[in-house]
């Protein structure tokens, strides 16, 4: 899985002496374009924050439309759970009666006009009986407990990790400081002091396992030239066709790779990856127990 | 009346075409033709799904010279599209008589394929359905055809690109939504859909050309009773199933088959309530072009639990397997696999990962890959050692007969997977992946072997996650793989080596699968990046 091992020479045409790009460090950032189009959320922001941001771009995507009432939502969810939950399920997912989540009559609604009169007047040839006694605001409370159902299934922006902490934190303490090596590196005192306080346990538990996607952090490179004569800063950029970088006074230079150039990056993530041939998913829970204790 | 009769069986007997002669009408031989020259018809050029060209006139030796002859950026008034941002092309343009056809979500565009100018626009509204990619058009003598994102299937006039009629093919309230490109062969327009955020059933469609009638719909799962339906837990989940069909397949004229990619089953990571195979989630089907009716089938990805979509283009080609010919089909899955079959009917010749992946247990004795229970997503996560969103996606890979090479940019990585609705009956996705380390690779994979010949990781500062964006590959007999990286380099390659000869620093990352034609004696390249089309000649 070495990221050096198959990198081809892009000048190798040009010359029979090969351009050497070694990567002592890689920092790797999360794409701008995410996978399943969810948009990134900005990780400047509260956990809370991104959730909502995530929910709203995810909805927006799917075509959803508006975000459901969610105090609405919450009366209609108590007159349907009583009265309508015996054949539809409380969620509203079927039980004797069809699931609500997929039906015509719900996905092409949009304030209750369609839910309201199939609510109020029944469906006789169906077997679903009238509801004549409810107000026009409790079948609009009705409706929006279904449209609320239909996002929190639909939208997968909105879906919350569950406990993740399974494992055993003594088990996961052990493993810190024996097989893991974590202590080599990290205190649980020092840089990891209050880890457990400062993000959810899913966020941590994928920070542990790759911190890069979640916290970016510039990489260190070293570019020597022809003449031996070697430069270093903060990686700006790079690709199979140049390398760009600021120096330690914060001036910007810029090496277009050709033969003879060898580029240095500093890779601080290296034993993260190689963990991740390692772990079981037993240490990971573990491990995930332990460091959440840390508050 | 007699007359008006004879009338009638002699337009029958043409298919019901338009006159071909007319100068921007498409010759229905070049739809068969084995590999692209003068004309590019079809989403992957021809139906083999090869996307290699026999061109040569651009070269290894000179593709130095490659230069920039035009660009044409798409405005569609104000930048950013509905949840996905600025647009990318990700549409393969046809070329027809000198002129090119492509799309956008809701947008189709008619460009000079010399000089890059606009001809005319067609500016649809949607309603819904998901603005996340469009392949393209087909076309059929004077009329092109298009998949706006809410399920609506539009027949233009390619003169003036006039809509000429519209169907509703798939309802985008069910959360369906659709992005192919019909893909014309014989008198059928195949249409496909996708959609997965609320649990429904997949199917194909043929459509009449002239009409944009019903002539026949397969359904990706079987109704109760039918073989297949012992891979369902019950009739419930069997209806819900999933198994999309939203990337254009291929053909083989002499077997009249289709071949397609299905997607991945729903609810689409909850797997609790669909236990079993769920077959024809997650497969190839061979289907038969007239009749619609399922040939033979190999599922990719039994009982899939990733959202690993197996809807990668099957490439066809004949090669000789242990000294005999024989008629291939092979594909390069989302779920890590490369998997090469006879075409004729089904049987696997070798199945074999070309990224590492733990979430298999090997292969069964049909070459199907054994998922293993043990990785399926849970609560508290499941580490995979393939990235989230699979070893590649939809990005068109290339098959070159010249060197025997298999390419496809894959992504090697590392993910965990939750499960987010544990209840008897999920629905939805019902789980989520987060992407840990990930790399795009290009890969030539040896079609007897499986093994990687030569590849090339991107370099790059940025961790690159699976996305579903991204570089195509085309290749051509100049000894050259065109392709990019994610910086915006659309770069040539020495398809047989590996070695980078050539690169532009496009405005954005390649998003199409490049394609090449001949025009006046000269062989463009084409390539979409982001939300501008670029083309190249030798100067």
């Amino acid at each position: 899985m070495g990221p050096t091992a198959e990198n081809h020479n892009p000048h190798q045409h040009r010359s029979k002496t090969p351009l050497v790009i070694v990567f002592v460090f890689l920092a790797l950032v999360p794409v701008s374009r995410s996978q399943q189009a969810t948009p990134a959320a900005n990780p400047q922001d509260t956990t809370e924050q991104q959730e909502d941001s995530r929910a709203t771009s995810t909805r927006q995507f799917l075509g959803l439309g508006r975000l459901p009432d969610a105090r609405l939502a919450a009366e209609g969810g108590k007159i349907f759970a009583p009265t309508c939950g015996f054949c539809h399920g409380a969620d509203a997912r079927g039980a004797s009666g069809p699931d609500l989540l997929r039906s015509p009559v719900v996905l092409d609604d949009d304030q209750g006009e369609l839910i309201g009169p199939t609510v109020h007047d029944g469906r006789p040839g169906k077997g679903m009986p009238a509801f004549p006694s409810f107000t026009s605001e409790q079948l609009r409370e009705i409706a929006e407990y279904l449209h609320l159902q239909v996002e929190l299934a639909a939208n997968r922006g909105t879906y919350k990790a569950l406990n993740v902490v399974t494992g055993d934190a003594k088990a996961g303490e052990a493993y810190f400081n024996g097989t893991g090596k974590c202590n080599t590196c990290h205190s649980v005192t020092g840089d990891l002091a209050h880890l457990g306080a400062k993000m959810s346990p899913s966020d941590l538990q994928q920070t542990f396992l790759y911190p890069a996607p979640r916290h970016p952090s510039p990489p260190k490179v070293t570019v020597t030239v022809e003449d031996g004569k070697t430069m270093s800063g903060t990686l700006k950029h790079l690709d199979d066709f140049y390398v760009a970088f600021y120096d330690a006074d914060g001036a910007y230079h810029s090496i277009t790779l050709k033969k003879g150039i060898e580029v240095q990056v500093e890779d601080k993530l290296v034993f993260h990856r190689q963990m991740l041939d390692k772990y079981t998913n037993q240490q990971m829970h573990d491990l995930t127990a332990y460091l959440v204790t840390l508050k | 009346m007699k007359f008006a009769g004879l009338l009638l069986s002699f337009s029958c007997l043409l298919g019901g075409l338009p006159s071909v002669s007319a100068a921007q009408a498409l010759d229905p031989q070049k739809l068969v033709q084995p590999e692209p020259t003068d004309t590019w018809p079809t989403y992957n050029g021809d139906y083999s799904g090869r996307r290699f060209s026999p061109l040569k006139q651009i070269h290894a030796s000179n593709v130095h010279e490659l230069s920039l002859a035009w660009t044409y950026r798409v405005a569609v008034g104000g930048g950013a599209m509905r949840g996905v941002g600025e647009p990318d092309i990700k549409s393969t343009p046809l070329m027809v008589n000198g002129i090119l056809y492509f799309t956008i979500p809701d947008h189709v565009f008619a460009v000079d394929a010399r000089t890059g100018l606009a001809l005319w626009h067609y500016d649809w509204v949607d309603k819904g359905g998901h603005l996340i990619g469009n392949r393209g058009v087909g076309m059929y003598g004077e009329w092109l055809y298009f998949l706006a994102p809410d399920g609506w299937f539009i027949s233009l006039e390619a003169k003036t690109g006039k809509e000429r009629w519209r169907k509703k093919v798939a309802d985008e309230k069910m959360q369906y939504f659709t992005t192919g490109a019909p893909m014309v062969v014989g008198n059928h327009v195949i249409v496909g859909v996708g959609g997965d955020a609320i649990d429904v059933p997949g199917y194909l469609e043929a459509r009449d050309p002239q009409t944009g009638e019903l002539q026949w719909r397969w359904d990706s799962e079987p109704k109760k009773g039918e073989p297949g339906s012992e891979t369902w837990p019950n009739e419930y989940a069997m209806a819900h199933g999933g198994g999309m069909t939203w990337l254009p397949g291929t053909y083989d004229k002499d077997l009249n088959l289709l071949y397609w990619g299905t997607g991945n089953a729903n609810p689409v990571m909850a797997g609790q309530g669909r236990k079993g195979a769920d077959l024809y989630t997650c497969s190839i089907v061979a289907i038969n072009a007239d009749t619609g009716k399922l040939v033979w089938y190999f599922q990719g990805s039994p009982h899939d639990t990733h959202d690993w979509d197996n809807t990668e283009t099957p490439v066809l080609f004949d090669a000789e397997v242990d000294g005999k010919p024989r008629k291939l089909l092979a594909q390069a899955a989302r779920n890590g696999y490369f998997f090469v079959l006879d075409r004729t009917n089904g049987k696997n010749i070798l199945s074999k990962p070309f990224v590492d992946l733990n979430w298999s247990k090997g292969i069964d004795a049909k070459g199907q890959p054994i998922p293993d229970p043990g990785r399926e997503p849970t609560v508290d996560g499941n580490l995979l050692t393939i990235n989230g969103g699979g070893g590649t996606n939809w990005i068109p890979p290339s098959y070159s007969p010249q060197t025997g090479l298999f390419y496809v940019n894959a992504v090697r990585g590392y993910s965990v997977t939750y499960l987010t609705d544990t209840s008897e009956h999920p629905e939805g996705y019902g789980g989520s992946n987060r992407d840990l380390w990930s790399q795009h690779v290009l890969e030539a994979l040896d079609h007897k072997t499986g093994e990687v010949r030569w590849s090339h990781a991107y370099l790059t500062v940025d961790g690159l996650g699976g996305g579903l964006g991204g570089p195509g590959i085309l290749t051509t007999a100049g000894d050259l793989l065109f392709s990019g990286d994610f910086n915006g380099n659309l770069i040539a390659f020495n398809a047989t080596k590996g070695d980078i000869l050539w690169h532009f620093p496009m405005l954005h990352s390649l998003s199409n699968g490049p394609e090449t034609y001949l025009l006046d004696g000269r062989q463009y390249l084409i390539a979409g990046g982001g939300d501008t089309l670029y083309a190249f000649i030798l100067n």
